[in-house]
C-alpha cells in the first residue's frame, strides 16, 4: 500500500507544496492538479466533486491513476493513487491534516505558505519517498521536527540554533533525543509540575426524521476525546459504570484491546498532549449476548435497531406552499428538552435553484418572556435568532443561539424563483448543541494511574453536537 | 522595499534581537511579527533575489545558509528547477545544524539523480553519518543514499542497508527496510544480498519496523513466500502492535501468504467449517485490529476475514466496516463501494443495518448513488416496505440523476420482491403527476418495465392485484395530456400501441381496447407540436392500429391524417419511418395512407395482416436488464482503485486462489511456536494471551496438521525439529539485545514470565539455517531436496558466523 504522493493547493487550484514524486514523471502531478480543476469547475456545487478523480494515462507507458482529495479550510490536499485502496490515501490525508493542526494550531493557505519550511520537513518525515508512511506519531515527530512555536522563533531570528542541541543527541530538557522512547506514541522524559488529564466526551446524534415526524434513522456516535499532561510512563486505567452502552469501538493504539475485551476497561499509557483515545457508538439497549452466529445476530440486530432509536431533544412542523415560481413557508421547532438549553441551532433549507427575493420572520412563540417579536430582514435582535440566505448556495439558514427548555420557535417567509417551478430540497438540515450532556449518560467510574507516584488531577466533561436531517 | 533591503531589514532586526535577548522579550514582540512573516516573503520573493543564494551558500553563517536553503525549498515549491546550485548545496551536507541538513537532504534527494557526479562527493559524509549517534542522523543518511540513483553506489548502498539492519535502534532498521526496494531499482543485481536482508529483518523483534520489511518483500521478492514459513506464525502474532501503516501492509502480505500455502477452508455438508489452525491464527489475529481509527487498516482487516475466512467469520466484518461510514465524506464514499461488492454476494449481512445506508439531502452525489444501490442489494421481505418509502421520498430529490436512479429503485424493488408490486405501482402513478419532467419520464419508464414485467411473466398474478397490467396502460392512456415530457409521452404511445389489443367486445372499433383510438385521436391534432421521438411513435400507434382493425373507417382516416403530416416532416427520421410503415401496411388497407392521392406503383412483396401483425407486435416485449456494472466482476477486489472508480485498473492486484491442501504445516514450525517469546513492547501489548499459553508446548517433533501420505515429506519434517534442536543448544547462550520495549506491568505479567522462563531456557533466536537454505535457492519447489544436501553444512555455517558470509552456490 502506497501512496504516489502529496499536493497542496491553494483555493486557485495552484500548488503551495508538493512532496518529491521521485518514482514518477514531472508530468504526473501536474496531470492530477489538472484534472481536479476541471473536476470542480465542473461540478455544479463543489462539494458534489466525486473525492476520487479517475485520471485517465495520458500516455500508452503509464498506467491510470485517481486523484483522492480532501479540502479543509481554504486549502486542498491531493493525493494521487495509482492501484491501490484509496482509503489508505485518505487515512494518510487525514493523519498528515491532524499533525498539521497539532503544529500550526489551525490550517490555511497564509500558515502553509508561513510555516512552509516545517511542512516540508514534516513531510519528508512522514512520507517515505516511496510513499509508504514513515513516523506519524505526533508526539514521535515533535522530537524530530520542531514545531515553530513562539521560542523558537525567536531564538532563530536572535541566530541561536536550537537544533544543534538536538543534533548532538542530548535534546531538550530529559528527553533523550528523537526515538530514544520506548513507547512509539509516548516521548520519554517528560516532566510537567503540575500533573493533569482531561477526558471530552463528545457525542454525536445523527438522525433522519421522515415527512410524517417519524425517526427513520439514528445513530449515536461518541468520542473521547484526552488531554494529557503526565509526567514519566504512567498507566492509565479508565473504567466505566456504565461500559455495556459502547458498541462498535475503535481506539487509540495505545489502549490494550485484550483488557477491554475482557473486563470493557481502558488501560493504556497516554501519548502526550491531545489525542483520541477511543470511538464509540452509543446503544441504548446492548443486547445481552455478542453476536455470534449469523442467524441469531441478525435477529437481535433486527430487534436492536428498533429500540436503538435516540430521541430527538426537538420536533419541526413545516407547511410549504409551492406555487408557480415561488412558496412560502412557515416552520416552527419545539425543544422537546426539559431541563437544558440547546444551543448554536442552525436550520439550513436549501431552496433550490434560481431562488431569491427571501422575506422571512423569525420569532420566538409561546412559552418564556417576550413572545411574538417580530423581526425584519435578518438583523439579529434581542431575542437570539436570526437568518441569512446565501445567494450562492441558495441556502436559507435560520439561527438561534440558545433554546431554553420547551420554548417554541417560528420561521415564517416566501421566496421567489427564476424558474417556473421551484424546486427546494426536501429537508431541513438541523444542527446543534447541548453543553454539559450525553446522549449516552456515559460515567467514568474511576481513573487509576499506575507507575508513577503522584497524583494527578483528572478532568472528565460532556458535549453533544446533532446533526438532524427533518424531511418534509 | 526591494528584496535585499528587506532581508536587511531581517537580519538587523534578528541581531537586535540576539543582542537584547536577555533584557526582555516582551519588548520586541513587533520584531517578532516581521520574523513570523519571513517565511511567507520567501514564497513570495521574485526570482532576482535568488542571485544572492550561491553567495549565501558559500557563506560561514548558519543563519545565511539556512536563508538560502529556505529559498531554494521555496523556489522547488513554486515548481523552479533550482539545479544549478547542486555544487554550493552539496558542500553543506556536512553542516552541523540539523535544520540545514535536513533541508539540504530535501534538497539532494530531488536533483541527485540530474547530478550523479556532484551527488558522489556527498557519498563520504553520509556513510560517515552512518556511524552517528543518532538514531535519526542515521536514517537520514541511509534514506538518502539510497535516494541518490546512481547505480555505480549500488554495492555501497547495499553495504549501508545491511548494516542499518543490524542497527539498535528499529527505527533506523525501518529506515534500511524502506530502502531495500530502492536499492533494487537502482540495481537488481544485488538481487540475492536483499533477499538475505529481508529475511534478517523478518526476524526482528520489534514490530516498528515489520510493516516496511512487509513493503520491501513485496517489491523486491513478491515470489518468495516460502521465506515467510517460519515466520508466519510470529508474525500473526505481533500484528496488533504493528505500526498502524504497518498493519495494512503486513495484512495484506499475510493474506497472500495464506492464499498460497495453507489449505482452503471448508464447509461440511453438515455446515461444519474445516479450518486449518494456521488460517485460524491468522483471522483471530486481525480481528482485534478491526478496531483501529485507521479506516485503511480496518479495510485490510476486514479484507483478510472477507477473502480467508469461512462464512460463519463474515459477520465480524460488518460493524466495524459500518462504523467506517461516519468516519468522514470521502471515506464514506469509498467505504460504500465496498459495501456494494460486498453485500452483492452475501446481502443479508447488512440487511438489518439498511438504516445506516438511508440517503440524506447533503450527501454528495455518488454517495446517493451508491447507497440507493446498496438499499436495493439489501431489501429482503422484512424491510422492503420501509425501503420503498424511503425510495419514493428521494424522488423529491433536487437533483435529476438521483431522481431516475430512485424511480428506478422502485421499479426494481417491485421486481425483486413480488409483494410490493403494488405499492411501487401506486407509488409510480402518483409520481407521474409531478411537476417536474425527470419524475414525469422516469416513473413512466419504470411504468413500462414493470407493466412489461408483469404481462410477461404470467398473467396469473395480474388477477391477484386490484391494479392489472393493462389497467395503468389504460389509466396512462387517459392521462396523456398530462404527460409532458418527450420520452415519456413516446413511452406511453408505445405501450398502448403494443397492449391496445382486446377480445372483449367494446363501443370502439372492434379488437382494440377502448381507450386506445381516442389516444391517436388527441396526439393527431398535437401531431405538429410533438418532438420527433413522439411522432415516430405516433406513426408506430396508428400503424398498430390501423393492423388490428383494418375496417375501421374512422380509423383509417386518422391514420391517413396521421401518415401524410410525416411524409412532410422536417425530420428525415419522421419520413422515412412514415414511409417505411406505409409500405408494410400497403397489403392491410390499401386505399388507406396515400390521402387521396394514386397509390403508387411498387414492387416487391406485399405483406398480408397476419405478415404485418407479426412485424410490428412480436418480440418487442423483450425486457432489458441493466447493463452488468463492474461490481459484477469477480477479480475486483475490495480495496482496488478498479472497484472504487468503476474503471479498470491494470495495476489492481490479484488474490490467488487458494491450494487445495496447503503445504505442510510443519515448514511453519520454528523455534519460535516452542517459545514463548513476550511480543516485544509488552509495556503496551494489546497482544493476545491465549497464543502465550498455547505456545508453552516444546518443539514439535511429529507433524502437525495436514500430512500427506509422502513418506519423504514426512522424513524431512520429523528430522526439522531435530536439527533445530541441535541449532538451539548452540545458540541457547544468546540473548536478544535489542529488546528495547520494557516490559509490561500488568496483572497478565505472572503467567508471562512463566512463559519468558520457558522460551528463553531454549533460546530466542528464530532459525537462521532454515532461512539460509531458502536463501541460497531460488524456489520452493526444491526447497526439501536442498535440505538434506545443506543439512551437513548447517553446523559448520552457524560456526562461521552466519549466512551473511557465503555466497549462494
Amino acid at each position: 500500500m502506497a501512496i504516489d504522493g502529496l499536493i497542496v493547493l491553494d483555493n486557485t487550484g495552484r500548488p503551495i507544496i508538493q512532496s518529491g514524486f521521485r518514482s514518477t514523471s514531472t508530468a504526473y502531478p501536474l496531470l492530477h492538479v489538472d484534472a481536479f480543476n476541471s473536476a470542480l469547475s465542473k461540478a455544479s456545487r463543489p462539494q458534489d466533486i466525486d473525492p476520487v478523480i479517475y485520471v485517465p494515462a495520458y500516455n500508452n507507458v503509464e498506467s491510470p491513476s485517481a486523484c483522492c482529495h480532501v479540502s479543509c479550510g481554504d486549502i486542498r490536499f491531493l493525493c494521487p493513487v495509482s492501484g491501490d485502496d484509496p482509503l489508505f490515501a485518505f487515512a494518510f490525508l487525514r493523519t498528515f491534516i491532524d499533525i498539521l493542526y497539532e503544529y500550526f494550531g489551525n490550517v490555511s493557505a497564509t500558515t502553509m505558505k508561513e510555516n512552509f519550511d516545517v511542512v516540508y520537513q514534516l513531510l519528508e518525515e512522514t512520507l517515505d519517498s516511496g510513499g509508504h508512511p514513515l513516523t506519524t506519531s505526533p508526539n514521535a515527530l515533535r522530537d524530530i521536527v520542531l514545531p515553530p512555536s513562539l521560542l523558537t522563533k525567536l531564538l532563530s531570528v536572535a541566530g541561536a540554533n536550537i537544533n544543534s542541541t538536538i543534533n548532538s543527541g542530548s535534546g531538550l530538557g530529559a528527553a533523550g533525543g528523537p526515538f530514544s522512547s520506548p513507547i512509539p506514541w509516548r516521548k520519554a522524559g517528560l516532566r510537567y509540575a503540575s500533573n493533569e488529564i482531561y477526558f471530552d466526551m463528545v457525542e454525536e446524534l445523527k438522525a433522519i426524521v421522515n415527512k410524517h415526524g417519524v425517526t427513520v434513522s439514528s445513530s449515536v456516535w461518541g468520542k473521547i476525546e484526552t488531554n494529557s499532561k503526565l509526567s514519566g510512563t504512567p498507566d492509565c486505567l479508565l473504567t466505566f459504570t456504565n461500559a455495556r452502552v459502547l458498541t462498535d469501538c475503535a481506539f487509540h493504539p495505545c489502549v490494550r484491546l485484550q483488557r477491554w475485551t475482557r473486563d470493557k476497561a481502558l488501560s493504556f499509557v497516554p501519548p502526550d498532549g491531545r489525542f483520541v483515545l477511543a470511538e464509540y457508538r452509543y446503544s441504548p439497549n446492548p443486547s445481552t449476548t455478542p453476536a455470534s452466529g449469523s442467524a441469531s445476530a441478525t435477529s437481535t440486530a433486527i430487534a436492536n435497531l428498533a429500540k436503538d432509536n435516540v430521541p430527538i431533544p426537538f420536533s419541526i412542523k413545516m407547511a410549504i406552499d409551492l406555487e408557480a415560481s415561488g412558496g412560502s413557508f412557515d416552520i416552527t421547532l419545539t425543544s422537546r428538552l426539559s431541563t437544558r438549553p440547546l444551543e448554536n441551532l442552525v436550520a439550513e433549507f436549501n431552496l433550490g435553484e434560481g431562488s431569491g427575493a427571501i422575506k422571512c420572520v423569525a420569532s420566538r412563540g409561546l412559552g418564556g418572556f417576550g413572545s411574538r417579536l417580530g423581526m425584519e430582514s435578518g438583523v439579529p435582535g434581542n431575542i437570539g435568532a436570526s437568518w441569512a440566505f446565501d445567494s450562492n448556495k441558495k441556502v436559507l439558514r435560520w439561527e438561534i443561539t440558545s433554546i431554553p427548555p420547551s420554548s417554541v420557535w417560528n420561521l415564517h417567509g416566501s421566496f421567489s424563483t427564476s424558474t417556473s417551478v421551484p424546486r427546494p430540497a426536501h429537508a431541513l438540515q438541523v444542527r446543534f448543541e447541548i453543553q454539559s450532556h450525553t446522549f449516552s449518560a456515559l460515567k467514568v467510574e474511576q481513573l487509576k494511574v499506575t507507575g508513577e507516584t503522584y497524583k494527578p488531577y483528572k478532568g472528565v466533561r460532556g458535549r453533544s453536537i446533532g446533526n438532524v436531517e427533518w424531511r418534509w | 522595499m526591494s528584496g535585499g533591503q528587506y532581508l536587511n531589514s531581517i537580519t538587523e532586526n534578528a541581531s537586535r534581537l540576539g543582542m537584547r535577548l536577555q533584557e526582555s522579550f516582551s519588548e520586541h514582540t513587533r520584531d517578532l511579527t516581521i520574523a513570523r512573516g519571513a517565511s511567507a516573503a520567501y514564497l513570495d520573493t521574485s526570482d532576482d533575489k535568488s542571485k544572492n543564494i550561491r553567495k549565501q551558500l558559500d557563506s560561514n553563517s548558519d543563519r545565511e545558509k539556512l536563508d538560502a536553503m529556505k529559498r531554494l525549498v521555496a523556489l522547488i515549491s513554486k515548481g523552479r528547477n533550482v539545479s544549478e546550485y547542486f555544487a554550493q548545496v552539496v558542500k553543506n551536507v556536512a553542516s552541523q545544524n540539523l535544520e540545514i541538513r535536513k533541508l539540504v537532504y530535501i534538497y539532494l534527494l530531488r536533483y541527485a539523480e540530474q547530478e550523479p557526479d556532484l551527488a558522489l562527493l556527498s557519498i563520504n559524509t553520509f556513510q560517515k553519518d552512518l556511524t552517528d549517534s543518532n538514531p535519526l542522523i542515521r536514517a537520514m543518511a541511509l534514506r538518502v543514499l539510497s535516494g541518490i540513483k546512481v547505480p555505480m553506489i549500488g554495492s555501497i548502498v547495499v553495504l549501508a542497508i545491511k548494516k542499518c539492519a543490524a542497527d539498535i535502534s528499529p527505527y533506523v532498521r525501518k529506515a534500511a527496510a524502506l530502502a531495500i526496494p530502492k536499492c533494487y531499482e537502482l540495481d537488481s543485481s544485488h538481487l540475492p544480498a536483499l533477499i538475505g536482508i529481508i529475511s534478517t529483518l523478518l526476524r526482528d523483534r520489534s514490530p516498528l519496523s515489520i510493516g516496511s520489511v512487509a513493503v520491501a518483500f513485496e517489491a523486491v521478492c513478491p515470489t518468495r513466500l516460502d521465506i515467510l514459513h517460519q515466520q508466519y506464525r510470529r508474525l500473526c502474532k505481533i500484528l496488533v502492535d504493528v505500526d498502524e501503516w504497518g498493519q495494512v501492509d503486513l495484512l495484506n502480505l499475510l493474506l497472500r501468504y495464506a492464499r498460497t500455502m495453507l489449505p482452503r477452508p471448508l464447509v461440511r455438508e453438515d455446515g461444519v467449517e474445516e479450518l486449518d489452525t494456521d488460517v485460524k491464527l491468522l483471522l483471530t489475529s486481525a480481528e482485534p485490529v478491526l478496531q483501529s481509527r485507521n479506516p485503511a487498516v480496518v479495510l485490510a482487516a476486514a479484507r483478510v476475514i472477507y477473502y480467508a475466512a469461512p462464512p460463519s467469520y463474515l459477520s465480524k466484518i460488518v460493524n466495524p466496516l459500518l462504523r467506517l461510514l461516519t468516519t468522514s465524506k470521502e471515506v464514506e464514499r469509498v467505504v460504500l463501494v465496498y459495501l456494494l461488492a460486498i453485500s452483492k454476494t452475501t446481502p443479508s449481512l447488512f440487511a438489518p443495518f439498511y438504516p445506516r445506508f438511508l440517503v440524506r439531502t447533503d450527501d454528495m452525489r455518488q454517495v446517493k448513488k451508491d447507497k440507493i444501490r446498496l438499499l436495493l442489494n439489501v431489501l429482503n421481505i422484512d424491510n422492503y416496505s420501509a425501503i420503498l418509502r424511503e425510495l419514493i421520498d428521494y424522488a423529491d430529490d433536487v437533483e435529476d440523476s438521483i431522481v431516475s436512479e430512485a424511480i428506478g429503485a422502485l421499479g426494481k424493488c417491485a421486481r425483486i420482491i413480488p409483494e410490493a408490486t403494488q405499492q411501487c405501482l401506486t407509488a409510480l402513478i402518483t409520481l407521474i403527476r409531478s411537476p417536474h419532467d425527470a419524475v414525469v419520464s422516469s416513473a413512466v419508464m419504470v411504468l413500462k418495465y414493470l407493466v412489461q414485467v408483469q404481462l410477461s411473466v404470467a398473467a396469473p398474478t395480474g388477477g391477484s392485484t386490484s391494479q392489472s397490467p393493462l389497467s395503468i396502460i389504460s389509466h396512462l392512456a387517459r392521462r396523456i395530456d398530462d404527460i409532458k415530457h418527450a420520452q415519456a409521452r413516446a413511452c406511453v404511445l408505445w405501450l398502448v400501441g403494443q397492449y391496445a389489443q382486446s377480445d372483449e367486445p367494446t363501443a370502439g372499433p372492434e379488437g382494440i381496447a377502448s381507450w386506445a383510438p381516442n389516444v391517436l385521436r388527441k396526439i393527431a391534432k398535437t401531431f405538429g407540436q410533438e418532438a420527433s421521438l413522439v411522432k415516430l411513435q405516433i406513426i408506430t400507434l396508428a400503424a398498430k392500429l390501423l393492423v388490428l382493425c383494418p375496417v375501421d373507417r374512422t380509423l383509417g382516416l386518422l391514420t391517413r391524417y396521421v401518415f401524410s403530416l410525416a411524409r412532410y416532416d422536417l425530420n428525415y427520421d419522421v419520413r422515412d419511418r412514415a414511409k417505411m410503415l406505409s409500405s408494410l401496411l400497403a397489403g392491410v388497407s390499401p386505399s388507406g395512407l396515400a390521402n387521396g392521392e394514386e397509390p403508387e406503383e411498387r414492387g416487391g412483396v406485399v405483406l398480408r395482416r397476419e405478415q404485418v401483425r407479426l412485424v410490428l407486435f412480436e418480440g418487442k416485449s423483450g425486457i432489458v436488464d441493466d447493463e452488468p456494472s463492474h461490481l459484477d466482476d469477480a477479480t475486483a477486489m475490495l480495496g482496488s482503485l478498479g472497484l472504487v472508480t468503476g474503471k479498470p485498473v491494470p495495476i489492481d492486484g490479484v488474490l490467488p486462489d487458494w491450494l487445495e491442501n496447503g503445504v505442510e504445516s510443519s515448514l511453519r514450525d520454528s523455534e519460535d511456536d516452542a517459545l514463548p517469546q513476550p511480543v516485544a513492547p509488552t509495556a503496551l501489548s494489546s497482544a493476545q494471551q491465549q497464543y502465550r499459553g498455547k505456545s508453552m508446548t516444546p518443539v514439535v517433533l511429529t507433524p502437525t496438521g495436514t500430512s500427506r501420505p509422502n513418506s519423504r515429506n514426512e522424513s524431512t519434517s520429523a528430522r526439522g525439529p531435530w536439527t533445530d534442536l541441535d541449532k538451539f543448544y548452540e545458540d541457547a547462550g544468546d540473548e536478544d539485545e535489542d529488546e528495547d520495549e520494557e516490559e509490561e506491568s500488568d496483572e497478565s505479567q505472572e503467567s508471562e514470565e512463566e512463559s519468558e522462563e520457558d522460551g528463553n531456557s531454549e533460546g530466542d533466536h528464530p532459525d537462521p539455517v532454515a532461512s539460509h537454505q531458502e536463501v541460497l535457492n531460488s524456489s520452493a519447489s526444491d526447497e526439501e531436496d536442498s535440505k538434506e544436501e545443506n543439512e551437513d553444512e548447517d553446523s559448520h555455517l552457524l560456526d562461521s558466523g552466519g549466512w551473511q558470509t557465503q555466497t549462494p552456490p
